[in-house]
């Protein structure tokens, strides 16, 4: 759209957008099966197993399970129901099929993601990197309930961080969002007290390590299993902490360096420093 | 019921998107880009996908909109600077 547009037209021009996503939107919605809210999500996971792992011939024959045309692979294999401190060896174990799609199918995938995310932040540091310039006046402190407030929130934010990492095979969540959640706890250090100052050579050589340990894991995986990031652990019982073999571990290094990473970058961001070009 | 919850949401995150396109301040842009984070994670939520909507409530909602106010504040600070 060109410059010299009137105002009127641009208006219109995004109001009629919106009311085109509007529409699509109620459309979309008309479109869904009914009772879509009770377990659409169950559904594809359990149709996943079902057409891997085992058959589904009493669903079949009843015909309640399946859309049209979907048929499972095996039919030799008796149908047992899954059960969720029962049943072993399904997906790998991980009642969270996403996680084990993400770790353990796409681990390579996972592995090129953190990469960006590394190199995004590097950039962030290689362009505001610089001495913390010395502070001429005299700004105000945060006050007393910013401070301790932020301390106490921070214990509880970073335990609700380590929790969604840790238990990211049983319930939603994972590395990334884990590590961000610590670092917006880290980020209330920041503003509660001026000038607060982590260990940055901590920071760095943490990140690093949960890095080196991603590919480790993966390593193992190839000099046991002859393949890059293959699961070599037992998978366990489906709704266990100790299970899904590699999934948690891989899980705590993503969580670990996320966190750290974001945590440096914010605090590169927040302190005031002299840039040479500026 | 769920589909009323979601259509005041949708509205809700629609009026907020014109707000951030459409404000002359930056900073009530930045504020009104968290609002549409949260609404669009609740989507998430009530269209089954509690992972993304996780993501999306941390990343989008929380330190975004934080590094963006930071982002904001160390800009402005230069303006100032080259004024004088």
């Amino acid at each position: 759209m060109r410059s010299d547009t009137p105002e009127l037209f641009k208006k219109i021009f995004a109001l009629s957008a919106v009311a085109i996503l509007i529409v699509g939107f109620f459309l979309a919605f008309i479109e869904m099966p009914k009772g879509w809210s009770v377990n659409v999500n169950g559904r594809v996971s359990r149709l996943y197993i079902l057409k891997n792992v085992r058959t589904a011939t009493k669903l079949l024959d009843s015909g309640s399970f399946f859309a049209k045309g979907m048929k499972p692979l095996r039919t030799d294999v008796a149908y047992t129901p899954i059960e969720f401190k029962k049943t072993a060896n399904l997906e790998d174990g991980a009642a969270n099929v996403v996680t084990s799609i993400v770790v353990d199918y796409r681990g390579f995938d996972t592995l090129g993601e953190v990469t960006v995310l590394f190199l995004a932040v590097s950039g962030v540091m290689m362009l505001l990197f610089g001495k913390p310039r010395k502070e001429k006046k005299k700004k105000t402190e945060p006050s007393l309930i910013m401070y301790v407030g932020t301390r106490i929130a921070f214990s509880i934010i970073f335990l609700f961080g380590i929790y969604i990492f840790v238990h990211g095979h049983l319930t939603p969540g994972g590395g990334f969002p884990g590590g961000t959640v610590i670092a917006s706890g880290i980020l209330g250090l920041f503003l509660g007290k001026r000038g607060y100052n982590p260990n940055h050579a901590g920071l760095k050589s943490f990140e690093a390590l949960s890095g080196i340990a991603f590919v480790i894991i993966g390593l193992i995986g190839l000099f046991s299993v002859n393949s890059f990031l293959a699961n070599f652990l037992p998978t366990g019982i489906v709704g266990n902490l100790y299970s899904a073999g590699f999934v948690a571990l891989i899980y705590i290094a993503i969580g670990m360096k996320v966190g750290a990473e974001l945590a440096a970058m914010v605090d590169t961001m927040i302190t005031d420093t002299e840039e040479e070009w500026s | 019921m769920i589909i009323y919850v979601a259509t005041i949401v949708v509205i809700a995150v629609i009026i907020t998107s014109l707000i951030a396109v459409f404000s002359k301040k930056l900073l009530s842009s930045i504020i009104a880009m968290g609002l549409v984070s949260l609404g669009v994670s609740g989507l998430f939520f009530f269209l089954q996908a509690p992972d993304v909507a996780i993501t999306e409530a941390a990343i989008g909602a929380g330190l975004s909109t934080a590094i963006f106010v930071i982002a904001l504040k160390r800009v402005k600070k230069g303006e100032t600077k080259d004024e004088e």
